[in-house]
């Protein structure tokens, strides 16, 4: 019986289209997967469905009704759990759980009972024990994904939405988590999944629609569940090798390396790696939300300081210096292109020609701090040709651009400071795909002249013939580092989840460390 | 449960300490304020202050950084328009009059629900422009000082019976948060300060905890001019825009946080009832013509200081952007 | 906002933006636009219905009023452009008023008197600015407090000793009250040397805010101070020193005031309170920080000024137009600050 029938439908942010031709049925009692790349749509198509975005074209039907607003998709009976967590930190966590259950005159059970419920539900699904007084803020992030689960289960919904393209679980949660899920749908509820987790996926999903650029794709049903199928059709035009076949596999690993982490540690207890790149050299780095891969190339930018360790860097004549802040990565020609545009990226407010002026005021500034325009209009045009970044004029916002282009004039930015070493976390996040095979092209042609590439990505696939490591952070530190003929789904993943073998030492550090002296030396 | 116990404490810890502090040093230099008459005398004018202050109470607790600026004007225009316009109609009935003030305050905080709501402009600015509206709507209406007040609401301010109408108003008014705080409502409203998208994706009507929260600040506030009237007996066109200062100095004294989904009528009574303190205290050492000015610096100070008190006890969350 | 009020997400203004980007038009622009098109139609309906009030007279004490407002707002709009709010000045402006008065009594030169309270309001304002940089989202209330307690202390400072409360007598210099006196003379020229300090310092501030780099700073912090970190724009730097600018301008403006006035007063400058933020607002500036800019508040500023002259004009005391800069805020703010959906946010 079906459940939900989505058609068709578009949506558009502004400049961006987040959704074009989006269709999905799914059916009571079946597990059904939303799948697809970073800004393929998914989570807007879960958000049309909640009632939280109105759709601009195509028909919703979803029990019947096309809910307009939460409110009203919650009392048809479909609950969901947002790709970002839904949390008030500062009220307790029975007053979270049961967000939402009383109406505004009437309560839906008492306190006690609340709290009680509260206590029990999360000692079964978070396996730890809670105090439902505690405030949400003082739990760690895996509780309170938790916590989010536990207040849509509670509403008992006929359609369960759960964007978990994020999920901050690890791999025995989860599969909690999945066990939940077959109870659900063991009671009839349709259960939508928002996901770009495959390989679990394929364990447990009855459907799966496939949304590429934001169109439907394919729907591809039990039998056919494969990583494969579901990958070619994720990513059918999607060619991640930028690197033609027939390039030699350059041997990294002798010679001065462009950049070194020594005994770096994520938390002041933590424990310490060592991590290190060469010129030419494209690093992957992976790894679960929350185990330090971010931490760590903002460390390597020169953002955030080191509880323990250095970072040093060789310039051309092979001398080192140390990167310790900001100012230092400057001098050392490292740049930082940061995928979250809207936390971290762009000046909303700003005209285009601003977003990309302001990283480089510095060079482009008299003692005085006065702006060579004329100077710093050669450089935009330059690098603008270079990305072909599309827009109407200089001086419109940045937010008149597509997501796609909003990044393009970030990584034009990083790309005019002209830079050794480019780091760039999570850059695809909300681009299409075209900018990402851009993105790709130009990073290749960066590392063929000699630059040294930093890569953080949220999806395992962009690394595939694209980078020549893979490094995956478990828990706080690096563990595990694949070479380019290592690099797959299995072994990154299994990684992910600190199930390989916790990466040698020596084999990342054939080097002897320089010892303190010549690091301080090499700071002055 | 001792910890909820002491997070309790802790959030009332400073209005708390100053109150006791405050009182003590009041009942050394002022003795008189606590007799029979004294006590009568400080209700009658702590009240339209400690009722400004738990009108507001709702507004910041429901969020986006809400201060409602215009509550001293509109407790004003309450005042003249008692005044003014029932005095020409010559409604002196109590339930007339009290449903008047009340329903009044109401309906101009149900407009600022409003447009906070639909316009979506930020609350500083809706309420900022309210102020400036009504202060000066309030010296067309009543262009100075004068006019008489109903005469039983004129006769609360001889002040020198304590078991009158303003004490009993200060309880019932203690009384109507205790039991709204205990409602389903109160929940949304708190929801939705600490954080607004999730109320909103969890099924809270967002709309009606925002009307819901102006709606009970109406109710304090229309109390607070019934108040103030009895006090001065008269209508005065400007004597309430020196509430909206002290009633947000009361705010922050009782610890409620303006980034919302905290706090709650208590703190900002005794927030109130330390301000009243203060000035009697200074009131009693013979500053001559600069004790107005010891008032002033002293509200500054207190003002600086917990907010300041209040960064130490917080200093566990990050900051973000 | 400094405040914490939910941010505006990119994603989402976009969809508010949709509708603007059909006629081309930035909201900055398009509200200097609107506040141009304002200032054009009030100053042509006030010509046209109240006698005198195109006369060279009228147009002086509207300048030279403006000036004073312009001043007092100048460090408003730094201040909103980096995303806080400044209440502390009138306090400032009430309180520089007096000391001033106070020092011309005493036997301490004036041109010295000057540069101590210049240089007191600017520590005033670094003191708002480094504690509410610490006190993230209270900016209002602590710079309420900061004010609350400057003028206290200020006016106990002045009164020791002397029977009047907060007015403050004693000889103001000729020279300097002819900075400000409404018969002023600028060079032989019939206006005040006011104006052309306000003119100056307008050109001045708007050229620099263009052109140079600590300029554009004020705005990548007001738009995203995250992202302002990472291109090394220090938030503490840039925001203790609008704050420190917005004390000095506050200052010099309560001084200016004594020079208008002939005597000192502390409430002069109460009626500031929230008319910088009105002429803020009014201009385009919004204050959630990042857009708008000095430009933008003096069209503001012009507007307010003439809406004044005109509603005097018109007969109209102090109090309806306090009503009419209220009724005229809501829908200035309404047609460029508004925050997306809610559901927009998610």
């Amino acid at each position: 019986m079906t459940a939900i029938s989505v058609n068709n439908v578009s949506k558009n942010f502004g400049e961006t289209r987040a959704l074009r031709a989006a269709s999905l049925e799914a059916n009571f009692g079946e597990i059904h997967a939303i799948v697809g790349e970073n800004g393929s749509g998914k989570s807007t198509l879960a958000k049309i469905i909640s009632g939280v975005v109105p759709a601009d074209g195509g028909s919703v039907d979803v029990l019947g009704h096309s809910p307009s607003s939460p409110t009203e998709a919650i009392a048809i009976g479909v609950s969901t759990i947002f790709q970002e967590m839904m949390l008030a930190e500062s009220l307790s966590i029975w007053e979270n759980v049961f967000a939402g259950s009383d109406s505004f005159w009437k309560r839906s059970s008492s306190v006690a009972d609340k709290k009680r419920r509260t206590k029990e539900i999360l000692e079964r699904l978070a396996d730890c024990p809670i105090d439902p007084d505690w405030p949400v803020s003082s739990v760690p992030l895996s509780v309170k994904q938790w916590i989010v689960i536990s207040r849509a289960l509670l509403q008992k919904p006929k359609v369960l939405v759960f964007d978990e393209s994020s999920a901050a679980l690890d791999l025995e949660a989860t599969s909690r988590l999945h066990h939940e899920m077959l109870a659900l749908k063991a009671d009839g509820t349709a259960v939508i999944i928002v996901t770009h987790r495959i390989a679990e996926l394929v364990k447990f999903a009855d459907q799966a629609t496939v949304l590429r650029d934001g169109e439907t794709v394919g729907q591809i049903g039990r039998a056919d569940m494969t990583e494969e199928n579901l990958l070619r059709l994720m990513s059918a035009k999607t060619d991640h090798s930028a690197k033609s076949d027939a390039k030699d596999r350059v041997a990294f690993g002798g010679g001065t390396p462009a950049l070194r982490a020594s005994n770096i540690a994520l938390s002041t207890n933590g424990q310490s790696f060592n991590f290190q790149l060469f010129p030419g050299q494209i690093v992957g780095i992976a790894g679960l939300d929350g185990a330090g891969q971010a931490e760590f190339v903002r460390i390597l930018a020169g953002i955030d300081k080191a509880p323990q360790g250095t970072v040093t860097v060789w310039d051309d004549k092979g001398d080192e210096h140390l990167v310790a802040d900001l100012a230092s990565a400057e001098t050392n020609r490292i740049a930082y292109v940061s995928g979250d545009r809207k936390k971290e990226g762009i000046f909303a407010n700003l005209s285009i020609l601003e977003n990309f002026g302001l990283a480089l005021y510095g060079r482009y500034a008299n003692k005085a701090g006065f702006i060579d325009r004329k100077a710093l209009s050669e450089v935009f045009k330059k690098e603008k040709e270079r990305l072909s970044i599309k827009f109407g004029r200089r001086s419109d916002k940045i937010t008149t651009l597509s997501g796609g282009n909003q990044q393009k004039v970030l990584i034009a930015r990083a790309f005019a400071l002209n830079p050794r070493i480019i780091i760039l976390n999570d850059p695809a996040r909300g681009v299409d795909i075209g900018t990402k095979q851009d993105l790709y092209t130009h990073l290749r042609a960066f590392a063929a002249e000699g630059g040294a590439v930093i890569y953080l990505s949220t999806e395992i696939e962009e690394f595939f013939n694209f980078a020549d490591r893979a490094d995956v952070f478990f828990e706080g530190g690096l563990f595990a580092s694949f070479d380019e003929d290592q690099i797959g789904e299995e072994t990154i993943l299994g990684a992910m989840f600190g199930q390989s073998e916790p990466v040698e030492m020596s084999e990342v550090l054939e080097q002897e460390l320089p010892s303190e002296t010549q690091l301080q030396a090499a700071a002055q | 449960m001792n910890r909820k116990i002491l997070n309790q404490f802790n959030h009332l810890a400073v209005p708390l300490g100053l109150v006791v502090i405050l009182g003590v040093l009041a009942a050394m230099r002022a003795p008189q304020t606590f007799t029979y008459v004294g006590l009568a005398g400080a209700v009658l004018i702590a009240a339209p202050l400690i009722l400004a202050a738990m009108a507001i109470t709702p507004i910041a607790i429901a969020g986006r950084g809400g201060v409602d600026l215009s509550i001293g004007p509109m407790i004003g225009f309450v005042n003249v328009t008692i005044v003014v316009w029932l005095g020409a109609l010559e409604i002196t009935n109590p339930f007339a009059v009290f449903a008047f003030a009340i329903g009044l305050a109401c309906l101009w905080q149900f407009l600022l629900a409003m447009i906070i709501i639909y316009v979506r402009i930020s609350p500083i600015i809706a309420s900022l422009a309210g102020y400036m509206i009504l202060q000066g709507v309030n010296l067309v209406i009543l262009p100075r000082p004068g006019g008489f007040a109903p005469d039983w609401l004129g006769d609360w301010g001889w002040g020198t019976e304590l078991l009158g109408p303003v004490l009993y108003i200060l309880i019932a008014a203690c009384a109507f948060w205790f039991v709204f705080q205990r409602t389903p409502m109160f929940q949304h409203i708190r929801l939705m300060g600490a954080d607004e998208r999730t109320a909103y994706t969890s099924g809270v009507n967002i709309v009606a905890a925002r009307i819901a929260a102006h709606l009970v600040a109406g109710v304090f506030a229309g109390l607070a001019a019934l108040c103030l009237t009895g006090m001065i007996g008269s209508g005065d066109p400007s004597q309430g825009n020196t509430l909206t200062l002290q009633a947000i100095t009361a705010l922050v004294l009782g610890g409620t946080s303006l980034s919302g989904g905290k706090g709650g009528v208590t703190g900002s009574i005794l927030g109130a009832v330390a301000m009243y303190l203060v000035f009697v205290v200074l009131s009693s050492f013979n500053f001559g013509a600069i004790s107005g000015y010891m008032t002033q610096l002293s509200y500054g100070l207190m003002l600086v200081l917990s907010l300041l008190i209040s960064l130490l006890t917080t200093q566990s969350r990050p900051r973000t952007a | 906002m400094e405040w914490p009020i939910p941010l505006e997400n990119p994603e989402t203004t976009m969809a508010s933006q949709a509708s603007l980007r059909k006629n081309l038009l930035s909201s900055d622009r398009k509200s200097l636009i609107i506040g141009i098109v304002l200032l054009a139609v009030l100053i042509g309906v006030a010509s046209m219905s109240v006698d005198g009030f195109a006369s060279t007279n009228n147009a002086r004490s509207i300048l030279l009023l403006a000036s004073f407002l312009g001043l007092a707002a100048l460090g408003q709009t730094l201040v909103a452009t980096v995303g806080g709010l400044d209440l502390s000045i009138p306090f400032v402006i009430g309180a520089s008023n007096i000391l001033l008065a106070y020092l011309f009594g005493t036997s301490i030169p004036p041109a010295l008197g000057i540069f101590i309270i210049a240089v007191l309001g600017a520590a005033i304002g670094a003191l708002n600015g480094v504690l509410s940089y610490r006190l993230q989202g209270q900016a209002l209330i602590l710079t309420l407090g900061i004010g609350f307690s400057l003028v206290g202390a200020a006016q106990i400072f002045t009164t020791f000793g002397s029977q009047y409360s907060g007015t403050v007598f004693s000889q103001v210099p000729a020279w300097f009250s002819n900075i400000s006196a409404i018969n002023g003379k600028t060079l032989g020229m019939p206006f005040p040397p006011v104006v052309l300090i306000w003119a100056v310092v307008s050109a001045i501030l708007i050229f620099w805010i263009h052109h140079n780099r600590a300029g554009r700073a004020l705005y990548a912090v007001g738009n995203n101070r995250t992202a302002a970190s990472v291109l090394s724009i220090s938030e503490f730097k840039v925001w203790v020193s609008t704050y420190t600018v917005s004390g000095l301008t506050a200052s010099i403006t309560g001084m200016l005031l004594l020079g208008f006035s002939g005597g000192g007063f502390v409430g002069v400058g109460d009626p500031y309170l929230f008319t910088t933020v009105a002429a803020v607002v009014v201009g385009g500036t919004s204050l959630l920080g990042g857009s708008g800019g000095y430009g933008a508040t003096i069209v503001g500023v012009l507007v307010l000024q003439v809406l004044t002259s005109f509603l005097v004009g018109l007969g109209l005391n102090y109090a309806a137009q306090q009503t009419v800069f209220g009724l005229l805020i809501l829908p200035m703010v309404a047609l460029y600050a508004r925050a997306p959906h809610i559901r927009y946010q998610i």
